[in-house]
């Protein structure tokens, strides 16, 4: 194996009179926004050459899911993509009910679209208010984390937790949507316009922020599919690709909305992706929660859904089930299956390979930005070094998704 | 598109190179000879238009003769179509062709399933672990390398999976 581990050679010997020098970006850094590693080979302020060090968060997630029972591995999905886990969770969740063969009830799939697109919503408001502060207006941020505070706060009334969410269970979810719940959903929809409204006012149309970012950071839509971007970096450069229309996933096909494209796949696109994005989810949550019917909140899924605790005090039948789920007695049909959701940051896959025990045989999960992160050298090539902070921050790469 | 064609024309095509196809899973897939996966892929790419890499990993069946495989999933935007193409190597002389060449995202993804399997991707351009540090001398996907500590004692797990 004499070819591996060959060095990157930043500075070409061709290139030693000239004056270069090495910066470090990173790992800690803030403009990173995670931990991560840029070192940059620069002429003066432009950018000649990056060498990207990743895995300093790296935790093994699909070996330690090699050990877990399926329902203990929702709770390692939270810690990929944080600033978006139940889109994760639920992803993880359908993925397993589409080995089992378990078709949800209609109300499951609505609380799950209310559910997933207030993640999106916090995910993107995150990423271009971020967008915001790298590009010196703080303000914005600032306004849109409120915002953020109240899905968070939606979040801990569904299941007690905010960041790593653990949300929803195989076969649906914990606990169904109190009153409280559908009330706070409710004056989120209605106050959220306004708050969006204004900071759009603050960027959108500046002058400041548009010279900032128009043409930064631009792919064109061929180089984008060849490095296998997805989600709204790849709708940026122009591709109309959203796993939610083209492989719906939990009723994704009763909603009528709309997948904003750009033309240019640079950074002001990826932002106004994402800001119409957020409009387009308002819309879906609204239209998922006045069209909620009535039923119960999980499937009939004993083998897999984890009986009330209540139940399993009192009831024999419960107890039994219990029992079986946690020591791993249930059977696993043997199959492999893989399925993806449209996360913050574009197709999270899950390919899942079972072989009848009770953790799965292997599990690969598909980060998106994990794999479109790696054209970032040629998307910064000839650029200012602050243009390429903007750029990293448009492609809202997440250091937990990036190393799992 | 339908199933049947891609198989049909990927059978005309690569007569003695394909393996299997097998019918049971969610999506079409079928099992590649290693020393012809590039043109496979090559031809599924510009011929059968699965332009997207979607995912590309290994995986280790410790007990077949072939131990080691890479899955490769590819997906054609136009028809919206999603297939699953493996391929396998032994474990003594893991070797597969870069896809690199094909598509530039499979550039990490080979990195990662080298990382953590050990297959060489011949003709990579810098293949070097990407994931945990370079001083690691195992493959930690492989399932002979167990997730805990074996010579600790004082836990007893026999009882919950693997």
């Amino acid at each position: 194996m004499e070819h591996l581990g060959k060095e990157h050679i930043l500075v070409r010997p061709e290139d030693y009179d000239k004056n270069f020098s090495t910066l470090n970006l990173g790992p800690t850094h803030p403009a990173t926004h995670g931990i991560f590693q840029n070192i940059l080979t620069m002429n003066g302020e432009t950018i000649v050459d990056t060498e990207q060090t990743i895995g300093y968060i790296h935790r093994a997630f699909e070996k330690l899911a090699e050990r877990r029972a399926f329902y203990q591995i929702t709770t390692l999905t939270d810690r990929m993509n944080y600033c978006s886990s139940p889109i994760n969770n639920v992803g993880w969740q359908t993925t397993v009910e589409k080995l089992l063969g378990v078709q949800t009830s209609k109300r499951i799939d609505y609380m799950r679209i209310i559910i997933m697109e207030l993640a999106r919503i916090s995910d993107h408001l995150i990423c271009n208010s971020v967008i915001g502060v790298d590009s010196g207006a703080l303000t914005g941020f600032v306004y849109v984390f409120q915002e953020r505070e109240k899905i968070y706060e939606i979040y801990e009334e569904i299941c007690g937790a905010r960041l790593t969410t653990n949300l929803g269970r195989i076969g649906g979810f914990e606990r169904d949507f109190t009153p409280s719940v559908i009330k706070k959903i409710k004056e989120f929809i209605v106050n959220l316009p306004k708050v969006i409204k204004q900071f759009e006012k603050l960027l959108l149309r500046n002058r400041i922020f548009m010279d900032r970012t128009i043409n930064v950071g631009g792919i064109s839509a061929e180089r984008a599919l060849n490095y296998g971007f997805s989600g709204p970096c790849l709708r940026a450069a122009g591709v109309d690709y959203d796993v939610r229309v083209m492989s719906p996933y939990s009723s994704y096909n009763d909603f009528d909305f709309t997948i904003p494209v750009g033309t240019n796949g640079d950074t002001y696109d990826r932002f106004c992706v994402r800001q119409e994005e957020i409009w387009q989810s308002i819309k879906l949550v609204k239209n998922a929660l006045e069209n909620l019917p009535e039923g119960s909140y999980h499937m009939e899924v004993p083998e897999f859904y984890l009986p009330a605790k209540e139940e399993v005090y009192s009831k024999m039948e419960s107890l039994i089930w219990h029992f079986k789920i946690v020591m791993g007695e249930v059977e696993v049909p043997v199959g492999e299956v893989y399925h993806s959701v449209e996360g913050g940051n574009g197709e999270l896959g899950f390919y899942l390979v079972s072989d009848g025990g009770r953790t799965p045989y292997r599990l690969h999960f598909r980060r998106p930005c994990f794999i479109y992160y790696q054209a970032f050298p040629e998307m910064v090539k000839g650029s200012f070094l602050s243009d390429a902070i903007l750029t990293m921050s448009s492609m809202n790469v997440i250091a937990g998704e990036l190393d799992a | 598109m339908e199933q049947q064609l891609i198989q049909d024309s990927l059978q005309k095509k690569f007569q003695n190179e394909l393996i299997l196809f097998d019918e049971t899973s969610d999506i079409l897939t079928f099992t590649v000879r290693k020393q012809s996966i590039v043109e496979v892929i090559q031809f599924l790419k510009e011929v059968l238009g699965f332009q997207f890499l979607t995912d590309l990993c290994g995986i280790h069946y410790p007990e077949q003769e072939l131990a080691l495989g890479v899955v490769y999933h590819l997906h054609n935007f136009q028809t919206n179509t999603r297939i699953r193409v493996k391929t396998f190597t032994s474990i003594e002389k893991p070797q597969i062709d870069t896809l690199t060449n094909l598509f530039s995202s499979a550039n990490w993804m080979e990195r990662e399933t080298f990382d953590f399997f050990g297959i060489d991707f011949v003709g990579h351009p810098n293949l070097i672990r990407i994931l945990n540090v370079e001083y690691l001398d195992y493959f930690p996907m492989r399932k002979e390398y167990p997730l805990e500590d074996q010579t600790r004692k004082d836990k007893d797990d026999r009882f919950f999976g693997r």
